[in-house]
């Protein structure tokens, strides 16, 4: 159970990183997203990712635009608000000094196996 | 073959299979229920459904087909993912949730639900175990017992089965019975249904169908369809109230159009002696009776309206015309009311007038007081009868209470006659005219106006049954009240048609003390205390009387 906690709990801050990097690449739709999610193999299913879009962009770091679809609906495509830029670059800050420190606990621990 | 169903998912069409559609709609329900708690739940699920309906769409044209079947929809929810995933997700938010919900699950409140999945009738015995958390076939027996007194059983049976809701959705299901509204609940529920143990059951239902089931079907039909009868038949119900208010109208405008073209047809004489109506003053009863026409005709218009509008279901007179109507109702109402108001104003004042005929005496000191049955004609009258000459003036008419064709009966009965002791030996008779007018001259002078006609022959005093008044003359409470004063000791022979005219004393009540018959005169003496019933056949000879005294 502490072991799937602590799985989650990684994976889910991971998870709003990585979503904002995505998007900081450029307009994209919520499905594109979910696969390259997926293809990070950070997500399975798509249900979870609207939620955290929706959080995300009431929190003002994202906006989207609607787009007509040829098949079906309006789709939404996101991209990031200037304070999501902000926010990113945080992370970004953040995620280096976090790599840094989990590679340095992870590099003691080889050494000590080894 | 299936059947399929017609969605629509923000506003694209999609056609559906039956099962399929169940699927979907019980995962949206889920995901609805989900997100319920997050303040951006209608964003999350339309996003969500969007994006089923995106995933629809690609399906359909792909696999160029129309019809989404389970296979579709389960594919779209294992992309989309169960509510247990995304409890996965979010597992650490909803963590202090979840330890909540546990403790709410042993505090959690049950609803009461007819339960649909463990039914023989209507599953309200079921319904009602899972409430109080107990096994079903001991309300099932409790009701069976109940049944024996009376039928009661039965009866509350019915009226929880139209009362209680039965449980359609998951949330519902939970809700009976008492499990918390929360993912860990609806992990719980789905799961539960996963092992295949209700499916089983209601496989079992399908494929074996024993008696028993089918009896139930078969009455559960029956009792939707009765249902579906009653709530139809208070709509007949209210209809044929509607019928029947309308044409109570209908009748009354009817029978107000005739009478008001009567009015008119038979010009205004003919009913302003009928007395409601003799007291309005001539100049102005057109305008009085069309008004009062309208006051009575308006409302039942409208009524009739309102009552075509329950039968016909569609408003059938506009605003404007509403308006209309109600405008002049009020103008209607104003010009009764003022017009009523002033013949009120005719009756503020009183006027009397008296005057005293003497009455010659007669030897046997003994009168008989009888109705005049003559009919005294003014001479307009004879003219206007063409009555000769000879006969002008004193017509004799057959002037009985029920032929009173003659009668000028247009007015309450106002000839009264009492009968006091005189102190003087000469009798007489005291006639009183009363009236009211506006003020006390036109009272006084409408109780001039009044005649009367009284007459002695011998000993024979003959009372007119009515007063006089000129012609054209209105109604103003006329009357005239006589007093007859006789000497002490004086009889009195009364005629038993004179009861109705006579003030305290009982014509009839002496007749019967006399044991006499009742069309005879009655006899009367008068004493110290007044007139007295004479108890004795000998007031009937004179001489005798004279002798006794």
């Amino acid at each position: 159970m502490i072991v799937e906690n602590t799985q989650t709990q990684m994976r889910k801050g991971i998870l709003e990183y990585c979503i904002l990097s995505i998007i900081a690449k450029g307009e994209i739709y919520a499905s594109d997203i979910i696969a390259e999610l997926k293809k990070a193999q950070l997500l399975v299913v798509e249900g979870t990712l609207y939620p955290l879009l929706t959080r995300l962009k009431n929190n003002g770091l994202l906006t989207y635009n609607w787009v007509e679809s040829v098949s079906g609906p309006p789709r939404k495509y996101y991209t990031l608000s200037d304070e999501g830029r902000n926010v990113l670059n945080q992370l970004d800050t953040t995620w280096r000094e976090l790599a840094f420190a989990v590679q340095t606990s992870i590099e003691g621990r080889n050494n000590s196996n080894a | 073959m299936n059947k399929t169903i017609i969605i629509n998912i923000n506003g694209i069409v999609f056609h559906i299979e039956e099962d399929a559609y169940e699927v979907l709609k019980n995962y949206m329900t889920d995901v609805k229920r989900h997100f319920l708690d997050s303040a951006d739940s209608l964003e999350i699920t339309t996003d969500i459904e969007n994006r089923i309906a995106e995933m629809f769409s690609d399906m359909l044209a792909h696999e160029n087909k129309q019809v989404i079947v389970e296979q579709d929809v389960q594919t779209v929810i294992s992309q989309m993912g169960t509510v247990e995933d995304f409890a996965s997700a979010d597992e650490d938010s909803k963590q202090t949730d979840s330890a909540n919900a546990a403790y709410n699950y042993t505090h959690q409140s049950r609803r009461l639900f007819r339960d649909p999945d463990d039914h023989l009738a209507a599953g309200v015995c079921a319904g009602i175990a899972n409430y109080f958390d107990i096994q079903p076939v001991w309300v099932r027996l409790a009701f069976a017992v109940a049944f024996c007194f009376f039928g009661t059983g039965l009866f509350l049976y019915i009226i929880l089965w139209i009362v209680v809701p039965k449980a359609i959705t998951r949330a519902d299901r939970m809700a009976m019975k008492g499990e918390p509204l929360d993912l860990q609940g609806f992990k719980r529920n789905f799961e539960y249904e996963l092992k295949g143990v209700q499916g089983s059951v209601n496989s079992m239902h399908a494929d074996a169908k024993p008696f028993i089931y089918k009896t139930r079907d078969f009455a559960g039909d029956f009792f939707d369809h009765l249902r579906s009868f009653l709530s139809g038949a208070g709509k007949v119900l209210v209809k044929l109230l509607g019928i029947v208010i309308m044409l109570a109208c209908i009748g009354f405008i009817i029978a107000l159009i005739v009478s008001i073209f009567t009015f008119f047809a038979y010009g205004q004489r003919g009913i302003v002696h009928l007395f409601p109506f003799s007291m309005l003053n001539h100049d102005y009863n057109i305008p009085f009776m069309l008004c009062g026409f309208l006051l009575l005709f308006i409302p039942l218009i409208g009524m009739a309206l309102l009552a075509s509008r329950l039968v016909f279901n569609r408003t059938t007179v506009g605003r404007t015309t509403g308006f209309t109507l109600l405008a002049a109702w009020l103008v209607a109402l104003f010009v009764v009311v003022y017009y009523s108001i002033q013949i009120a104003a005719e009756f503020r004042s009183g006027g009397k007038m008296n005057q005293t005929v003497n009455i010659t005496p007669n030897a046997a000191n003994t009168y008989y007081l009888k109705v005049n049955d003559v009919k005294y004609l003014t001479r307009e009258d004879s003219t206007k009868l063409d009555l000769k000459p000879s006969v002008a003036g004193r017509v004799i008419v057959d002037d009985n209470e029920f032929n009173n064709d003659w009668d000028d009966n247009n007015m309450p009965n106002n000839v009264s006659i009492s009968i006091e002791r005189s102190d003087v030996s000469q009798p007489v008779l005291v006639e009183s005219f009363r009236a009211r007018g506006r003020d006390y001259a036109d009272a006084l002078q409408n109780a001039q106006d009044i005649t009367y006609h009284f007459s002695q022959k011998d000993s024979v005093l003959t009372f007119d049954r009515h007063i006089q008044l000129p012609r054209n003359k209105v109604w103003r409470d006329q009357e005239v009240r006589l007093t007859l004063k006789v000497p002490l000791n004086t009889k009195l022979v009364i005629d038993h048609e004179m009861d109705r005219y006579l003030d305290g004393i009982n014509v009839y009540d002496c007749l019967e003390n006399n044991k006499l018959d009742h069309t005879a005169p009655a006899p009367f003496i008068m004493t110290e205390g007044g007139l007295q019933c004479k108890i004795d056949t000998l007031v009937m000879k004179p001489d005798t009387a004279i002798i006794k005294k």
